[in-house]
């Protein structure tokens, strides 16, 4: 064949080629020329070349087999993008194609070396071996690895863009065909929103190649007629070049399109996918020019091309003496047609016997010839399903399959559809479909042309009047018995050499299936995954059926009692980019965020939000926030704490909640003043702390940590469900912005501004909470000893906080006031032995242990969790947690979780550690075990490089034992 | 995506709720603390139509539903109140 | 060696001894009926034959052999886990799958290649390095890495500043590996039953015949079998067998679900798994990339499929790996995980007597399925709780005695 005169004549052939726009590739680096609408393989075909790619596992060449991207055969690799189906994926000028998995040239593979050893590497022979002596798979698995896989994947590539949209419509049609369109239309004329995905650039389905009963120009006329009345209906969107991946429950679908993920939500789903090809089973049943029928007929219709000159087609249905005439039409001899029926319908062939083709009934072929090509084929009458008669060979370089089918209900099992073996056709089909989901046409069982398209137009009318909410029982239709003659029941000629392929992807003949039922593995789920039948990227489209049909054979079972396996998404690889789309990824910022920013903070996540972790460039950061916690403890700081949670609580019953809800007493505590609000879950476990203010009698204010007032929230409105207390609970974290100003000079700075708050230490004592006014700015006003100097915690609403910052650092020039992030923020709390929710706590530790217990109430009868506290504290807490110093000055400071070790056991751990530069010594807390936690107590650490220092339990707080700083 | 019927909010694309476990009444105060330690981690986790807690989280709103967890069909949903006046009746 | 497939090619005629015997009918009686044919059940039928003599057992599954979640996991092995008991537990694990091919006549394809779970905050990096520590202490290979040597050891990932959440450091756990979920479940088979145990599929449990309090046999739909023993390892099943012997447990039933990618050349050798951008991945010996997620957002008994996952899933991975853009997910599907409240198992003895359970597996059970069954099958042979399973014992719950491993359960919440 060459090149010349592969290219068949623009009139009725090439519909998808804009001939006046030549197009020029590469494929493995040599020019390649084709038209706009060829895909690489019509393309490369045209020009002589029909070797495409090496198979996996023996690197025999491949070609076309269903020039629809079903298969393999017709894999390449494209810049960055591996693995892209060749025979879909449309030419473009300058594209530079490579073929893949060959060592050398496609042409000339040297892997193919491994095609001689087949014989010694039988199924599953990688189970069998490569694992002794001990380490061996070590060795073996690096050149393996390096053999398996098909395309490459580029680590420098760049992501490119992807997105998604959603859509909505009340019927959804997957398959454009005669069934799909007649459903669409008839859907829409029903007076619903429907929405037709079809894969192929003009919908059409098998119109797109096949012959209607006088030949290709009816079905054009047919498919044209079709779209007509379509496009006359403004209901009816049809979106093409468009593949559904997936169909998820309640009507939920996705569908690729270029770089687009598509979430569809229907009603109803109308599936009219059709059937996918099933091989026939010879010897060297995979080279290249044995293809099935339907491909052939596309490679002529659709690019233009002639697949061969000397054509055998093997055929169990009408479609084989189709796909003659249209051969013949193009100028192809057809040497012989061989029917594997028995007794074939003389109908079917009377057109192809007028024309002399010559017809052998009952005849399959059982074997082919040739290196990288076929030559020819043998063919033998069928004596019985195991038994063939005397082979002729018949020279050719085109074999066509059309020995059956099986329907595409891969869509309609994703929802939860059974997979059904009907004896009596040959095939599988889907039952238990979901309410809203049908099939329609041949995926159904219809055949016949005219009978497909009325059942998609009955299924379609009936499926928009459920959408639209005038429910019908779906429409009872006549079984289409055409259906028992389209697919042959053994279309397997076992060979004894092996080469009679099963699966292509995964070069599996068909000793290797009756091998894994030898090896044991009888049940077809066993034999798939010993076999790696069906694993392959087809995914077990041209595998599965014939598989079962040997497993059965082999197990003397029924096929139906061998059963199949399901069909999972997606029903096409779906790229990474296509599900990630552009990738949102949402991030919290306080009202000071840009203020930060300009101070030269390095920020930090917490969460979702950013905040400063300390002032100053990252080589510096050790000093930076030495330098923030002697501002602190010494003059003046201010630090941005709008990211804590904030909790209004409202109501008759809100001081019951409070109280319910968290360990301390809140009953009577006083309006203005706060208390500490520790919280602990059913199962006695601290689960959050924060600072509870009541600003009057019936409203609470409670803060909660930045990571856990989302979970807090969720927990107090799920109690209350329970408790049915008479109060409101609002997450108002982001609408305060917050921000703590403490050190000596922290009053001085705030009075600076004109406020209505007397901030005098007699008016506003420690522990109090004030509402009032900031420079105009309504403000809520704590005094809390985190940090454990004389302090103010200002809340004020989000949108006055930029301001308020700026105000207070204005007022504090004069005084040097300096800003400080988290990092000084925990030293400055280790310096007072405050705990960290989180850090110094786990996701087991209850009060007792974390030396909490003066915060749980004694005398209420009930809070969230005191049955378990309560009885954890009565079987006698384990640990607890303790301060601790290092004597030794010069020994270095451990970190969080290293451990204490004592006579070679794990006797506790480290949590928070620093060296402390108010007092010039490593400062810390750890869990010890109860009798070792009182002040004077020795232990060891364990720190890194396995050095062990010496520690000392020592009371806390460290700074300020008397608490005095924070209460001036 | 699954749909769930919100009795608030109407069918919302369930991504937008919070599944919060079965509906369980705490034990009585007098229970023995195995009875206790029961009621907080062993769980009854039913194959068959369980009633749950549920919340929709944009809303706020806190519902009952109640679903077969073998086939994932949710039966009903109901407001709290509607529930446990249903369950006294 | 290789040498062994010369006898292949040479004599044409050759055929193995089969892998895998099956007995189509069951007695009716045996010493040890075990309750589901996953790796568990069946690692505890070949111990129980091959170290204490017991080989008159019947391991039951209502469906295919090894077909629950021993055939859906991703394949991940490790021992890096939180707690002294966890470490303890899983090392002897590591230690054992080390040794299984050859012990069981099958290649695993044991396959070490470093596990790496990321730390995107600083609190991740205090659980790695708590975790390393514990580790260290207890002779696992783990230690802390930064940021440089995150990305010296795994050149393929993004460790770029500008993401939403860079890359901090890791916890590196050289002794991390991949295996062949399926051979392992193969491997313990063929050895069970080269030693006289029967497997018997599609053969469902619908009652626990006792006496008294004393378990003394199984009601299947095949009809009732009696044995002095009986020991449950259903996965997310637990629960509903549990309940037909009369006791509950403390598991809740999520599922889980995983995806694989087309395969490709080899591009990435480690396995990396991200807490706080909830994905793992690795790369099997087929060129397919691994992959999972956190358990789904609600519980079922179910493992369907769902778009979301998928979204979820790459959204993240694709921060982690923006060059697999291109790369496409092949196939995805679920498994049935049986949640505990402190991420560790419950093993053992159960309040009725001579009934053993192995359960609460969640999203952790796949490499403990040596260690789980060589200690059931001591625990079942012995009648008592081994010192290794003690911690991990059902009542462990009423004295508020939790393993704490949710930090180190890869992503399970």
């Amino acid at each position: 064949m060459t090149a010349d005169n592969a290219r068949l004549p623009a009139d009725g052939w090439g519909l998808l080629l804009d001939r006046t726009r030549p197009v020029t590739f590469s494929f493995d680096g040599a020019s390649q020329h084709g038209f706009a609408g060829d895909v690489v393989a019509s393309a490369l075909m045209a020009s002589g070349r029909h070797v495409l790619s090496r198979s996996f596992k023996y690197h025999r060449p491949r070609g076309v087999l269903t020039m629809a991207g079903h298969d393999s055969n017709a894999m390449v690799q494209i810049g960055a993008e591996p693995n892209v189906r060749g025979d879909r994926r449309k030419i473009a000028p300058g594209l530079a194609v490579i073929s893949i998995n060959r060592m050398g040239r496609l042409d000339f593979d040297w892997l193919a070396v491994l095609g001689l050893f087949s014989r010694f590497l039988p199924v599953g022979f990688y189970y069998k071996t490569f694992f002794r002596p001990h380490g061996a798979w070590r060795l073996f698995e690096r050149p393996i690895r390096a053999l398996a896989g098909l395309g490459s994947l580029d680590p420098k590539a760049h992501h490119g863009y992807y997105d998604k949209q959603h859509l909505f419509c009340d019927v959804l049609v997957v398959g454009g065909g005669s069934a799909g369109l007649n459903a669409g239309i008839a859907a829409a004329e029903t007076g619903a929103e429907v929405l037709l995905i079809d894969e192929w650039p003009t919908p059409g389905g098998s119109l797109l190649f096949g012959r209607s009963h006088s030949g290709r120009a009816e079905a054009e006329m047919k498919r044209l007629s079709l779209l007509s009345r379509a496009s006359r209906l403004p209901n009816l969107r049809i979106m093409s070049d468009t593949t559904v991946s997936g169909l998820f429950v309640d009507n939920w679908a996705s569908a690729l399109n270029n770089n687009r993920l598509y979430k569809i939500r229907a009603k109803q789903t109308v599936l009219a996918t059709g059937g996918y090809d099933q091989p026939i089973v010879f010897t060297k049943n995979d080279l290249p020019g044995i293809m099935f029928a339907d491909a052939a007929q596309r490679l002529m219709r659709l690019y233009g091309v002639r697949p061969g000159s000397r054509a055998v087609i093997a055929t169990a249905n009408r479609f084989g003496y189709d796909a003659a005439l249209d051969l013949l039409d193009a100028g192809i001899e057809v040497a012989a047609i061989v029917d594997l029926r028995k007794s074939p319908d003389g109908s079917d062939g009377a057109a192809a016997k007028a024309r002399g083709i010559r017809i052998l009934p009952n005849t399959t072929v059982v074997a082919a010839k040739g290196r990288r090509h076929v030559e020819a084929v043998a063919v033998a009458s069928i004596l019985d399903r195991d038994r063939r008669g005397p082979s002729e060979w018949i020279n050719c370089d085109l074999v066509l399959m059309s020995a059956g089918y099986t329907p595409a209900i891969n869509l309609a099992c994703h929802t939860g559809a059974k997979v059904v073996y009907d004896p009596a056709i040959a095939m599988h089909r889907a039952a238990d479909l979901p309410a809203g989901v049908h099939v329609a046409g041949s995926v159904a069982g219809f055949w016949s042309e005219a009978l497909a398209a009325d059942h998609g137009g009955r299924v379609g009318r009936s499926a928009a009047l459920a959408a639209i909410g005038r429910d019908t029982a779906p429409p009872a239709a006549a079984e289409d018995t055409t259906a028992r003659d389209i697919t042959h029941p053994w279309p397997i000629t076992e060979s004894p050499g092996g080469k009679d392929f099963i699966d292509f992807d995964e070069d599996l003949s068909t000793r290797d299936i009756v091998n894994s039922v030898h090896d044991g593995y009888d049940d077809i789920q066993l034999v798939k995954r010993y076999s790696t039948a069906g694993f392959g990227p087809s995914q077990g489209r041209h595998a599965n059926l014939n598989t079962i049909r040997m497993v059965a054979r082999a197990t003397g079972r029924d096929i139906e009692k061998v059963g199949s396996t399901t069909f999972r998404p997606p029903l096409v690889p779906e790229k990474f980019g296509h599900l990630a789309g552009r990738g949102y990824e949402p991030t919290r910022l306080t009202a000071m965020h840009d203020r930060h920013l300009v101070l030269g903070a390095r920020m930090m996540p917490a969460g979702l939000w950013m905040r400063p972790a300390y002032y100053g460039p990252k080589e510096k950061s050790a000093e930076a926030i030495v330098a923030e916690v002697r501002a602190v403890r010494t003059n003046v700081g201010i630090i941005d704490v709008s990211t804590l949670g904030g909790l209004d609580i409202r109501g008759p019953d809100a001081a019951a909640f409070v109280d319910r809800f968290y360990t301390f007493n809140f009953l009577k505590q006083p309006v203005g003043r706060t208390r500490y609000a520790l919280l602990t879950d059913e199962t006695g476990v601290i689960i959050d702390d924060g600072v509870a203010c009541r600003l009057h009698d019936q409203h609470f204010y409670v803060t909660a940590t930045t990571s856990a007032v989302d979970q807090v929230y969720r927990l107090m409105g799920f109690w209350n469900q329970h408790w049915r207390l008479d109060v409101d609970v609002a997450n108002v974290t982001a609408a305060y912005a917050g921000i703590n100003i403490a050190g000596p000079r922290a009053r001085a700075v705030v009075e600076k501004l004109r406020t209505d708050i007397d901030f005098a230490a007699s008016a506003f004592p420690y522990l109090a909470v004030r509402s009032g006014h900031l420079a105009g700015i309504p403000v809520r006003v704590l005094r809390v000893g985190f940090v454990g100097e004389a302090g103010f915690e200002i809340h004020c609403p989000s949108s006055f906080g930029g301001r308020l910052w700026d105000l207070l650092i204005e007022a504090g020039q004069s005084f040097g006031i300096k800003p400080f992030g988290v990092e000084a923020q925990r030293v400055l709390r280790l310096e007072k032995g405050h705990i960290i929710v989180g850090q110094d706590t786990d996701g087991l530790t209850n009060p007792a242990e974390a030396g909490m217990t003066w915060a749980l109430s004694k005398t209420k009868p009930a809070y969230l969790g005191k049955r378990s506290v309560d009885m954890q504290i009565a079987k006698g807490v384990g640990r607890v947690l303790a301060g601790f110093t290092l004597p030794d000055r010069n020994a270095p400071c451990p970190k969080e979780n290293h451990l204490v070790i004592e006579g070679g056991d794990i006797m506790g751990r480290v949590t928070s550690a620093v060296l402390s530069p108010t007092l010039n010594k490593v400062i810390g807390l750890a869990y010890l075990p109860v009798s070792r936690g009182a002040a004077g107590s020795r232990f060891q650490i364990r720190t890194d490089g396995g050095r062990t220092v010496d520690a000392e339990v020592i009371p806390m707080p460290f700074y300020d034992p008397d608490n005095k700083r924070q209460e001036m | 995506m699954k749909i769930m019927h919100c009795p608030l909010n109407g069918p919302r694309n369930i991504d937008e709720f919070v599944w919060m476990g079965d509906v369980k009444s705490a034990p009585e105060p007098t229970c023995s603390d195995r009875e206790w330690t029961s009621y907080l981690f062993i769980e009854d986790n039913l194959a068959g139509e369980v009633d749950e807690w549920w919340l929709h989280a944009p809303s706020n709103y806190w519902f009952i539903a109640r679903r077969n967890r073998i086939t994932d069909k949710i039966l009903w949903t109901r407001s709290p109140a509607d529930y446990f006046s249903e369950r006294k009746s | 060696m290789p040498l062994a497939l010369l006898k292949y090619g040479l004599n044409p005629g050759f055929r193995d001894a089969p892998q895998l015997r099956w007995q189509p009918e069951f007695k009716s009686n045996y010493d040890v009926i075990i309750i589901g044919a996953g790796g568990h059940g069946l690692a505890t039928a070949f111990y129980l034959a091959s170290r204490h003599g017991v080989s008159n057992i019947a391991v039951l599954d209502k469906a295919w052999l090894g077909g629950g979640n021993t055939a859906r996991n991703t394949t991940i092995i490790r021992a890096n886990y939180l707690t002294p008991e966890g470490v303890a537990f899983y090392k002897e694990s590591v230690e054992l799958f080390r040794g299984l091919s050859e012990e069981v006549d099958i290649n695993i394809m044991y396959s070490e290649r470093g596990h790496f779970t990321l730390a995107h905050t600083d609190a991740a990096m205090r659980t790695a390095r708590w975790r390393a520590e514990v580790n260290k202490h207890l002779g696992v290979d783990s230690e802390v890495i930064d940021a440089d040597e995150v990305g010296r050891l795994c050149p393929t990932l993004n460790m770029s500043e500008e993401v939403r959440y860079p890359v901090l450091g890791a916890l590196y756990h050289p002794p991390g590996a991949l295996a062949r979920h399926d051979a392992v479940a193969w491997g313990y088979a063929k050895g069970a039953m080269a030693r006289g145990v029967e497997v018997h599929p599609g053969t469902e449990v619908t009652g626990i015949l006792k006496e008294g309090n004393r378990a003394i046999g199984v009601e299947t739909d095949r009809g009732p079998i009696y044995a002095g023993k009986i020991v449950q390892a259903v996965a997310g099943s637990s629960s509903r067998v549990s309940a037909l012997a009369g006791f509950r447990l403390p598991i809740k039933t999520i599922p889980l679900q995983a995806c694989v990618s087309e395969p490709v050349k080899p591009v990435l050798d480690q396995i990396v798994v991200s807490g706080s951008l909830h994905v793992y991945i690795s790369q099997s010996a087929r060129g397919e990339m691994v992959m999972g997620g956190s358990t789904d957002p609600y519980g079922l008994y179910g493992s369907r499929s769902t778009l979301d996952f998928k979204e979820g899933l790459m959204a993240h991975m694709l921060e982690l790996f923006p060059f697999m853009a291109e790369l496409r997910v092949l196939r995805q599907w679920g498994g049935i995980a049986d949640m505990t409240p402190d991420f560790s198992p419950v093993m053992g003895l159960t309040p009725v007597e001579n009934y053993y359970i192995d359960s609460g597996w969640g999203t952790w059970g796949f490499k403990a399925t040596p260690v789980c069954g060589f200690r059931m099958a001591e625990c079942v042979a012995t009648g008592r709780q081994p010192d290794l399973l003690k911690p991990f014992a059902l009542d462990r719950f009423h004295n508020f005695d939790l393993v704490g491993e949710k930090g180190a359960a890869s992503v399970g919440h």
